[in-house]
């Protein structure tokens, strides 16, 4: 069996997953506490990438991760080489497809923090900063596992987006999803069979872990 | 909860499908790089006859392996010989018969590399970074183009150009809308409009490709079906090919 496109896909969720927790986590803080005009618009288009077909997605991130596409150009100018059918490409078209799946489980779990808690640490004088990490984070934790298992999870099960944007290059886009679509089509099915039965028991894991997590938050609470 | 039980029963009524045409139809599986050729022989098809033609198109390792896992369709148009023998010694199908003969070539949207010599010196000039070839192994026009390269030992030089979209249609929709610099598509869709927009190279190396077609087991009005399938090989249906580049 041919494990290259599995170690791609395990290393693309763990890159994907590293980033999308930091880069959400402050979005998620600010939309638990902020209460504005168009906050429900702007969780609706939050949400926009997990109600679209992925093909949808996929088809607009072609455009403009693409050489003619601002994403694809800024990407260009700043390293010289295309963004398109490149690892770091579908990094990123992973980014946008999972962020709800992060921004959710997070927001709960901040929404769940007791706001005199936060008080009492900016009166005792630190700062917005230093509450976040010291504070904020330790006590929604549970949230934040629960966000990067979710995105773990969709970044290896992602298909449609990375069919579109990925260009199935061994080694680089060609994940374990698109792999076993292939042997399928080749009418491989053995290879096929073989790379789902190793997958399984992965994915499953992650959820069991999952459903552990969320379970012990739910005692405390 | 009555009323609930009536919505959900007029639903079902309005989903369920009815049949809407009372001629007949038949259902053609057509390898990718066919489809605009195909589209017109099928309208001149069904303004001769009381039939409306329906198409799928996709690769042709896609459409086989769709065949073999009982798919309805009546007639298989692949974009090889060997799938349909393949389908005919199973015994999905009756034996193939070749509709049409097709090239590869490379293609490219960029007007600059119009007047380079050759289609080996577009693949390794310094301005393509990326090229599309058709994934080998479902795609007869992919496996073709990788044979001309392996023949012209570009293999090595190129690997890190190449983009493996699933079907050859993908391969030229990457090319025209410029996601990459170059791809290696049918001779077809160079020739189509979208096509004469750009440039094409002949790829000699690559092997010409005969494209089999084969009635499949499952169709149904067996007299429908033998009509279309001569009328593929008809004078009119001929020159539509030719339009297109295939012999």
């Amino acid at each position: 069996m041919d494990w290259q496109p599995l170690f791609l896909s395990l290393k693309l969720a763990a890159v994907s997953t590293f980033l999308l927790i930091i880069l959400a986590a402050p979005l998620a803080y600010a939309l638990s506490l902020a209460r504005f005009v168009g906050k429900a618009f702007l969780e609706a288009l939050i949400n926009l990438p997990m109600a679209l077909p992925p093909t949808v997605l996929g088809f607009y991130l072609l455009v403009i991760m693409g050489p003619k596409g601002f994403l694809g150009r800024f990407w260009e100018t700043i390293t010289g080489s295309p963004l398109v059918f490149t690892f770091q490409g579908i990094v990123i078209a992973l980014l946008i497809y999972c962020l709800p799946f992060a921004i959710q489980p997070m927001k709960a779990a901040f929404e769940k923090i007791d706001r005199s808690m936060l008080e009492s640490a900016y009166v005792l004088g630190l700062s917005p900063l230093a509450t976040f990490l010291r504070v904020i984070i330790p006590n929604s934790i549970s949230g934040l596992a629960a966000a990067a298992i979710l995105v773990f999870i969709h970044s290896i099960g992602a298909f449609g987006v990375l069919l579109m944007v990925g260009g199935s290059i061994p080694g680089e886009t060609k994940v374990v999803s698109i792999a076993i679509y292939e042997a399928v089509e080749s009418l491989a099915y053995r290879e096929a069979g073989r790379m789902c039965l190793v997958l399984i028991p992965i994915s499953y894991s992650f959820l069991l872990l999952l459903n552990l997590i969320t379970r012990r938050s739910r005692a405390w609470s | 909860m009555r009323r609930f039980i009536l919505f959900f029963f007029t639903l079902v009524l309005f989903v369920y499908p009815y049949p809407t045409v009372a001629g007949e139809s038949l259902h053609i599986a057509v390898a990718a790089n066919f489809m605009q050729p195909f589209k017109e022989i099928a309208k001149l098809f069904e303004s001769e006859n009381p039939v409306s033609v329906n198409a799928t198109f996709a690769s042709s390792g896609h459409l086989t392996g769709q065949i073999m896992n009982g798919a309805p369709y009546d007639i298989f148009l692949s974009a090889d010989e060997e799938r349909p023998a393949a389908l005919s010694q199973k015994g999905f199908a009756e034996k193939p018969f070749v509709y049409a003969r097709g090239r590869v070539v490379l293609w490219s949207a960029k007007k600059e590399l119009c007047g380079v010599s050759g289609w080996q010196e577009v693949v390794k000039h310094p301005s393509v970074k990326k090229i599309a070839v058709a994934s080998p192994k479902v795609a007869p026009y992919g496996a073709a183009a990788m044979a001309a390269i392996e023949q012209s030992s570009l293999q090595n030089m190129i690997k890190h150009k190449l983009v493996y979209p699933e079907n050859i249609a993908q391969a030229f929709q990457y090319a025209a809308t410029e996601s990459v610099d170059a791809a290696f598509c049918a001779l077809s869709s160079a020739l189509s409009e979208q096509g004469k927009k750009g440039c094409y190279f002949e790829v000699g190396e690559a092997p010409p490709i005969v494209q089999g077609a084969c009635v499949l087991m499952r169709a149904k009005d067996r007299q429908t079906v033998n009509k279309f399938a001569n009328f593929l090989n008809s004078p009119e249906a001929n020159s539509i090919k030719k339009k297109y580049g295939y012999k």
